[in-house]
């Protein structure tokens, strides 16, 4: 089956500094990839390279097309849609209006239509209202749907910023460390998220995520990088105890005692 | 030629007060990523301390100079710490309307005394030209760019040398990271804006001699101090410095040969043709953007 | 009965343009004209909102636009003779093209310098108005035609209020429809952070562009607007000083909001006239008055009474009142998820 996903050599300078090494990876639709590495081994600058937020060389396909020279707002549209490390939702407005903004490019661009609704039928926003009330609904948060977001909690925040990643539809979905500030309860929410988005909406996601037990338990395969490069990949129980693995997150050559 | 050189001189002296304008914005610019709108009225009333001195408190010239920029940045200083160190984590948007409001606060005060006549300084050496190599320089001249030159110098070996000036390049690098290493960021926006508002009083006394002294005087001379901030490169000292002496002389050979309608504006054309083609200006730098 | 629900009510707008004309046929020539020239700032200053307070762009040339407009109007009229209800919308137009290509370098400016470009853009236009003496006859200043509806002239403040109010109302539903759609949510988004815009499948650069030429039809046609109220039109009014006043039109109603521009049209329009006094008392006054408003009311005017919940909050959806139940849905720290149907 075509990949959706699939990079060669994919490598990101920032002047003097290589943030991202010849990174290969070919991700089939449907598959849960988690992404982890210790702290500075590229997996953010992976994300920006991939949605286009920073340059980088090296062929990228998505969906069967190079997107290498592709600008991000295209990308978005092509379907490939992303969270972020730091929640980046607009705390002064609704949660109803930051979820509508990733509905864009689904609300049609002909002011006529979207401005002053002419030629009757259903206002466009009011479908896309129903779209995000959908999304929320199926996260868990739809009555938070006219809350302001500043006032929300962080584990509602970003749930709130994947119904925004989630309610135009998208191909891939990458999560930057969705994890980040969660209780353990909450962590338990997004697994069984994760799982249901993969089944149900027939998902793929790119995860990149420090909280270990999540990533082997809702990824299909894993992706180990480090100081840029790919060091390892494969199941996550393999992945995990591979000795190269284990040094870069230890620093050391262990072997297991006993 | 000797036309050619007095127009210089009397450029490069207009200039080394836009200098001293520009550095001032930079450096609050530098410090606290905003911009002071109402820096041409710390000008204004830097001249109009210094005159009240010279011509009110009968003092010479060169008291009537400390007087002034020792007043000037204690009136930075004030305005640092009273109103701007409250709402500094306020938006942008809002900080420069304070300053706005500011300038409109200054004005209103400096007009009530000085709202009816033309107030002038007489040149300090009583006018009369010095003649190096054949060349004619007004003394005035001469003397405002040395003077100018004099403080400039001082601002940078105060940055380079002492520990206040290294905190305050630090604070300016980058604020968080001062404020982990134990730096007293406080003390440092308030030395910034004092020091800045030195420079821009000392414009202004410096200013006295050489033109008429009015309280609209500070927006004519922020416009200056902005393009040669601008065309220096915003956020970059040396280039403050340079971009003020260009910016003089281009106005005066412009105005002189070209037309002189076109003084007033020329500081306009300046920031606009820069923005539009140059936006990094003579010595600015790239600015990295931030996910 | 809680006080923002007298703003909701679908009541609300037709009712206040019958008050409107009531106030205007009982009132005295002067209140008129100060009447006229509110609300021909309020059109300014929606211009001046729509691209600082929602796409957040430091721009500051709409006081240029609405000189353009003003002279397009009168220009128009007094040259070639062409009747106000051509000259009034060309003026739209093309303050709508002179926006779009100053909003060009906007596109790679960041903040101080896209101000300080305006700026000067500002600048140079009233140096224009000033010394472009074969075009706008400079300080001598153009006479503006008093536009004829039906043979009968329009030439006083009384008929140009009837004008002016219809194109305002008019100008104003047109500003609230485009900002609660795609394209205000795509304005306010680009403000908040242009690279989350960008991933979030906003053209970034072409929706820029378009706020820029949207405030600058604004401009145009509340410059267009203001020639009527004048019937004079100077080089001198669109000085500096008209564009420190948009801006602080903005940051008093209230950045990001459709009725700050409103209140701050209001606001700073009459304050002239209650700061009476010397020059110097009223730039005092002035100038501690912006302070200390921003500094109590940060988030402006409108921002003040939306928090208090005397405005209604502005939420940039079409529709969005359809979500609520029995509440008004106003989005608060306190309030309970709503019930399902």
């Amino acid at each position: 089956m075509e990949p959706l996903l699939e990079t060669q050599d994919l490598t990101v300078r920032f002047g003097g500094v290589v943030a991202v090494e010849d990174v290969s990876l070919t991700v089939p639709p449907g598959e849960i990839r988690g992404i982890i590495g210790p702290n500075g081994a590229g997996k953010s600058t992976l994300f920006n390279a991939l949605s286009g937020v920073v340059k980088a060389e090296g062929r990228i396909n998505f969906d069967g097309r190079d997107i290498a020279d592709v600008p991000v707002h295209r990308r978005a549209g092509l379907g490939l849609r992303r969270t972020f490390q730091h929640v980046r939702l607009m705390q002064n407005r609704t949660a109803l209006e930051n979820v509508l903004v990733g509905m864009h490019l689904e609300i049609p661009a002909n002011p006529l239509k979207s401005v002053l609704n002419l030629g009757g039928g259903v206002s466009p926003d009011r479908a896309a209202r129903d779209r995000a009330r959908e999304v929320m609904s199926f996260l868990g948060i739809d009555g938070l749907i006219l809350r302001e977001t500043g006032t929300l909690t962080i584990a509602q925040q970003r749930l709130l910023e994947l119904a925004r990643a989630l309610a135009p539809g998208p191909k891939l979905l990458m999560l930057d460390e969705p994890c980040a500030g969660l209780s353990v309860p909450a962590v338990q929410t997004l697994d069984e998220i994760l799982l249901r988005l993969k089944e149900e909406w027939k998902l793929t996601i790119l995860l990149v995520e420090h909280v270990v037990s999540l990533v082997i338990d809702v990824s299909d395969s894993i992706t180990v990088l480090d100081k840029g490069r790919v060091i390892a990949e494969g199941a996550g129980d393999e992945v995990m105890s591979n000795p190269a693995v284990k040094q870069a997150y230890l620093g050391t050559e262990e072997v297991d005692a006993a | 030629m000797t036309e050619f050189v007095i127009l210089v001189t009397a450029g490069l002296a207009n200039g080394s007060l836009y200098a001293l304008v520009a550095l001032g914005l930079v450096l609050i610019y530098k410090a606290q990523d905003m911009v002071q709108f109402g820096f041409g009225e710390i000008f204004m009333a830097g001249a109009f301390i210094g005159y009240s001195a010279y011509a009110y408190l009968g003092l010479s010239y060169p008291a009537s100079f400390l007087l002034a920029i020792l007043a000037g940045g204690l009136v930075g200083l004030l305005i640092e710490r009273g109103l701007i160190r409250p709402i500094a984590h306020f938006p942008h948007m809002t900080l420069v309307m304070v300053t706005v409001g500011l300038s409109f606060m200054l004005k209103g005060i400096f007009r009530i005394p000085f709202a009816q006549d033309v107030y002038t300084i007489p040149p300090m050496f009583g006018g009369s030209p010095i003649i190096i190599f054949d060349l004619i320089f007004a003394s005035q001249n001469l003397l405002t760019t040395a003077t100018s030159l004099v403080l400039t110098l001082g601002l940078l070996l105060l940055f380079a040398f002492t520990d206040l000036g290294k905190q305050m390049r630090a604070t300016a690098e980058n604020m968080f990271g001062a404020q982990y290493s134990g730096i007293n960021i406080g003390l440092v926006f308030a030395t910034t804006w004092g020091l800045a508002s030195v420079m821009g009083a000392a414009a202004g006394i410096l200013s006295a001699p050489i033109t008429a002294l009015f309280p609209d005087m500070g927006t004519r001379i922020l416009i200056r101090g902005f393009a040669a901030a601008v065309l220096g490169g915003f956020g970059s000292v040396p280039g403050a410095i340079v971009g003020g002496y260009l910016i003089g002389v281009i106005e005066t050979l412009f105005g002189f040969y070209v037309a002189t309608a076109l003084i007033d504006l020329s500081a306009f054309l300046v920031i606009m043709v820069v923005l539009i083609f140059w936006p990094r200006g003579l010595f600015g730098t790239k600015e990295i953007t931030r996910v | 009965m809680e006080i923002h629900r007298l703003f909701t009510n679908r009541l609300f707008t037709p009712a206040l343009f019958v008050a409107l004309c009531l106030v205007s046929t009982a009132t005295n020539p002067y209140l008129q004209y100060l009447l006229n020239l509110i609300l021909v700032y309020v059109v300014v200053a929606v211009g001046q909102m729509i691209i600082l307070g929602f796409a957040g762009q430091f721009a500051f040339a709409n006081a240029a636009f609405m000189g353009i407009g003003a002279y397009t109007v009168a220009l128009l009229g007094s040259h070639f003779g062409i009747s106000y209800w051509v000259s009034l919308p060309a003026a739209g137009v093309l303050c709508a093209i002179v926006g779009c290509i100053v909003g060009l370098p906007a596109l790679r400016l960041r903040r101080v310098y896209l101000g300080l470009m305006t700026m000067g853009f500002a600048e140079l236009c009233y140096w224009l108005f000033l010394h472009w003496r074969d075009l706008t006859l400079g300080t001598d200043g153009v006479k503006v035609e008093a536009p004829t509806f039906f043979g009968i002239r329009l030439d006083t403040d009384d008929a140009a209020f009837f004008v002016i109010v219809i194109a305002t109302f008019a100008m104003v539903l047109l500003a609230k429809a485009i900002l609660a759609s795609r394209y205000g949510r795509a304005f306010i988004a680009i403000r908040e952070n242009e690279l989350v815009a960008r991933c979030n499948g906003i053209n970034v650069p072409l929706y820029k562009t378009l706020a820029f030429t949207l405030s600058g039809f604004y401009a145009g046609i509340g410059g267009g607007l203001f020639a009527l109220a004048v019937r004079f039109v100077a080089p001198d009014t669109f000085n500096l000083l008209q564009v420190v006043l948009h801006f602080a039109i903005v940051m008093v109603g209230g950045v990001g909001t459709l009725s700050g521009a409103l209140l701050g049209a209001l606001f700073l329009t009459m304050l002239p006239e209650v700061l009476r006094g010397t020059q110097a008392a009223q730039e005092m006054m002035y100038g501690v008055l912006l302070v200390g408003v921003i500094v109590f009311m940060p988030k402006g005017v409108a921002g003040y009474l939306i928090e208090r919940r005397i405005l209604p909050p502005e939420v940039l959806v079409h529709g969005w009142r359809e979500e609520v139940r029995e509440r008004d849905g106003i989005p608060q720290a306190d309030a309970k998820p709503s019930t399902a149907e």
